[in-house]
């Protein structure tokens, strides 16, 4: 989906009048308290299903699976449970809150209730606002020793949902057919169909 | 390795397992001594220990280490690049190690106790000093003298190269000269590319090379070839690179001499105040926390630059109340660390046609070039860069837009290639950089703890700032497009090249050791690890420290033959 049409479906002014988020974070604690079964530990079942749609269409299942068939939500419940910090924690569920205000703006409902194309839209509206604070940010967080998560909610989702499908069984050996032992080193040659890096 | 608990009077005890313990170990047991090796930490299996193999997917935090523990109990450990979430089990924990420092002067203070020490994760890179080094301090009135020069220690870099193997591409170059090495690792498309670039641009005044490396290129001693798996510093089960535990441990423990006690950490020497000498080492247990005693006839501290500098100034006697060995009151003074981390990357054009197949655990050098031929105003000295070129993989997609089937399917290519210069800056002995004990603190065994003070000066910011804008200079040489010079901030230590706090020198009132790394207060007492260092040069130091310390061992033994020790 185009950047423009995007826009023109949710109207630009909408993009900040969907970003208050008190209701939805009572609703997430909720959600939270509610979660005691299962393999997820943060993400409630709600938020998971957000997860799960949004990953995938971030990275979706081409000639090789995609990032819900590598589950990447488990990673990031894990990533939220044993290694944010709960600001980073809360910032991303936050974040999830938003997806499905934007999504109930635009389209009438919820964002994992929403259409393929729907769902792209709403992660193209993200990125385009990532995109306009990125230039600055950049420099900065690329060189950090101290790699932390406290971005706006759609960085830490591009880092989580790339590093988890990347450094997944699927990512690793499907995707990239990552080689632990090359055996030899080649300084220039060229780029062949199997050769990825 | 083996522990074993008697005889309890050594011919020699070396203390520390590491890059120049390992080698103490080596030249003493094959010199016929019956050696005791202490070492603080715990015992290294290589088929348990060692993690290069296991791969990422493997891991609980994929990569991203484990953060709440590490902040937790490697707060400072974590900040270098190679404790990673395979290796930073072989980091101390801070918690357990602890030393304080001023408030406004931050040092990291990087450790590894273990079997091996540091020379597991190490950087490999392994480069000669010149006599521009050597001679340094004498022609600028900074510090003291060094008491030898290239040509003393020429013979000794030869003898551990051809022992460890280095790979390294010959130059011809006099502040950087060549050693004995294996087939030099391939540069790749990019990096062939800038150095061709520069060369035009810069003729023979700044060269690019393959880096030097202790890591084996073709079978060697015994040892195999590199496979190209990447992290050398999470171990090497085929013993391709070089540390203790791959390569002169092994050896030392052949010749059936060599006692090595895990798990002992040094409290203090013991000196006899009627011979002069000291007679042995006392040790707490690593795991009892047990105090014992071990006697020998000499004594190698091969701790770490810091960790045998706080044995000697533990070993305080009436006499040598500010230390042992330090009539002269430089123990502990006069501490360095190269400055790293001024530089420049950029994109290199074209090329997308080519790949590197292999990950070489190795970079690209740029000899220093700073007031070698000419002078400098703005300072004294210089630095020299590593680097590398490569195509950035998937984890470029991170801060890039974009998502989708084309967006999966364009990080499934690498990306532009993107060259790299960083700089390694020298520093100058300063006594105002100095460690002392803190009286107030000890670690998890007692010993009381460094305090550090240490910070950058002028001259070593003046290196830094140059070494960015003259990377950007070689890189727009080079064609590089999007440029982008960076200065970072990096406290002292975090190179890992401290060194320098029980010098060498010919004046006993100005050094604590003599042209053999042998106390001038105490002859059978050596120290040969970064502590001996008079000046820093701005080229990884261990390969020095393993030639100084091969070079110190004939000496003691010659001593030793001839009744003098």
């Amino acid at each position: 989906m185009e950047r423009r049409e995007a826009l023109r479906l949710m109207g630009a002014a909408s993009v900040f009048s969907v970003l208050s988020s008190d209701p939805f974070t009572a609703t997430l604690q909720a959600q939270l308290a509610a979660n005691k079964s299962g393999t997820l530990r943060t993400l409630s079942p709600a938020q998971n299903e957000i997860v799960l749609a949004m990953s995938d269409a971030m990275i979706p299942a081409t000639d090789t699976p995609g990032a819900k068939a590598a589950k990447v939500n488990e990673f990031i419940d894990l990533i939220l449970t044993d290694w944010a910090t709960e600001v980073e924690r809360k910032i991303f569920l936050e974040g999830l809150a938003q997806a499905d205000s934007k999504s109930n703006t635009l389209f009438g409902h919820g964002y994992a209730a929403a259409t393929p194309n729907e769902q792209a839209a709403i992660v193209q509206i993200f990125d385009e606002e990532l995109a306009s604070t990125r230039n600055e940010e950049l420099p900065k967080q690329v060189r950090s020793w101290e790699v932390t998560l406290l971005y706006p909610f759609f960085a830490q989702m591009r880092r989580l949902v790339l590093v988890g499908y990347y450094t997944s069984p699927i990512g690793q050996d499907q995707e990239l057919k990552v080689e632990v032992i090359p055996g030899a080193l080649h300084g220039c040659v060229p780029v062949e169909p199997e050769v990825k890096q | 390795m083996r522990s074993v608990k008697k005889p309890e009077t050594y011919d020699a005890i070396i203390i520390g397992s590491g890059m120049t313990g390992g080698w103490a170990a080596k030249e003493l047991t094959e010199k016929g001594l019956k050696v005791l090796v202490l070492e603080a930490g715990r015992p290294i299996e290589p088929d348990r220990d060692y993690v290069e193999h296991v791969p990422i997917t493997e891991m609980k935090f994929r990569g991203m280490n484990d953060r709440q523990e590490t902040l937790k109990d490697q707060p400072i450990q974590r900040t270098c690049y190679a404790c990673d979430e395979w290796a930073s089990k072989f980091f101390v924990k801070d918690t357990e190690h602890p030393y304080t420092m001023d408030p406004d002067k931050p040092f990291a203070w990087i450790r590894g106790r273990q079997v091996g020490g540091k020379s597991i994760m190490w950087a490999r890179q392994s480069y000669r000093w010149s006599d521009l080094d050597f001679e340094a301090n004498a022609r600028e009135g900074i510090g003291v003298d060094w008491p030898i020069r290239y040509a003393d220690i020429e013979p000794w870099y030869n003898y551990v190269e051809d022992f460890a193997g280095i790979t390294g591409q010959a130059e011809g170059l006099a502040q950087l000269p060549d050693g004995h090495f294996l087939p030099p690792m391939e540069m790749n498309c990019a990096e062939v590319a800038v150095k061709e670039r520069m060369a035009s641009q810069f003729g023979r005044d700044r060269v690019m090379t393959i880096g030097r490396a202790a890591i084996l290129t073709q079978t060697h001693n015994g040892r195999a070839a590199c496979h190209y798996c990447g992290p050398c510093h999470r171990g090497c089960i085929t013993r391709s690179y070089f540390s203790s535990v791959n390569a002169t441990l092994p050896v030392a423990e052949k010749t059936g001499r060599m006692t090595l006690r895990p798990y002992s950490v040094v409290h203090s020497l013991i000196f006899d105040s009627q011979t002069r000498r000291v007679t042995g080492v006392k040790v707490i247990d690593g795991q009892t926390h047990r105090a014992m005693e071990f006697q020998g006839r000499i004594i190698f501290v091969c701790a770490s630059a810091l960790e045998s500098t706080r044995i000697l100034l533990n070993s305080a006697t009436p006499e040598f109340s500010s230390g042992l060995a330090n009539s002269s009151g430089e123990l502990g003074k006069n501490l360095m660390d190269h400055i790293m981390g001024g530089g420049a990357d950029g994109v290199i054009p074209g090329f997308l046609d080519r790949v590197q197949t292999g990950r070489r655990p190795n970079g690209i050098y740029v000899p220093r070039f700073r007031n070698v031929s000419g002078t400098e105003k703005n300072f004294v000295r210089g630095y020299a860069y590593q680097g590398q070129a490569e195509r950035e993989g998937w984890e470029r997609g991170i801060h890039e837009s974009g998502f989708g089937a084309s967006f999966k399917n364009s990080l499934r290519k690498p990306g532009p290639w993107k060259m790299t210069f960083h700089g390694f800056g020298e520093c100058l002995p300063n006594p105002a950089n100095f460690v002392e004990i803190d009286k107030e603190r000890v670690d998890a065994w007692g010993v009381p703890v460094l305090k550090i003070h240490c910070e950058w000066r002028d001259n070593e910011k003046a290196l830094l700032h140059d070494m960015m804008i003259q990377a950007a200079e070689m890189l727009t040489a080079a064609g590089a497009v999007e440029i982008r010079p960076y200065k970072q901030n990096n406290p002292p230590g975090l190179t890992i090249h401290e060194m320098g706090t029980a010098r060498m020198g010919t004046d006993p009132k100005k050094s604590v050791l003599n042209a053999h790394n042998q106390a001038h207060d105490v002859k059978n007492l050596f120290m040969t690890d970064g502590a001996c260092m008079a000046s820093s040069s701005c080229v990884n130091p261990s390969l020095t420290y393993m030639a100084l310390t091969a070079r110190a061992c004939d000496y003691a033994v010659s001593q030793m033959k001839k009744g003098e020790l």
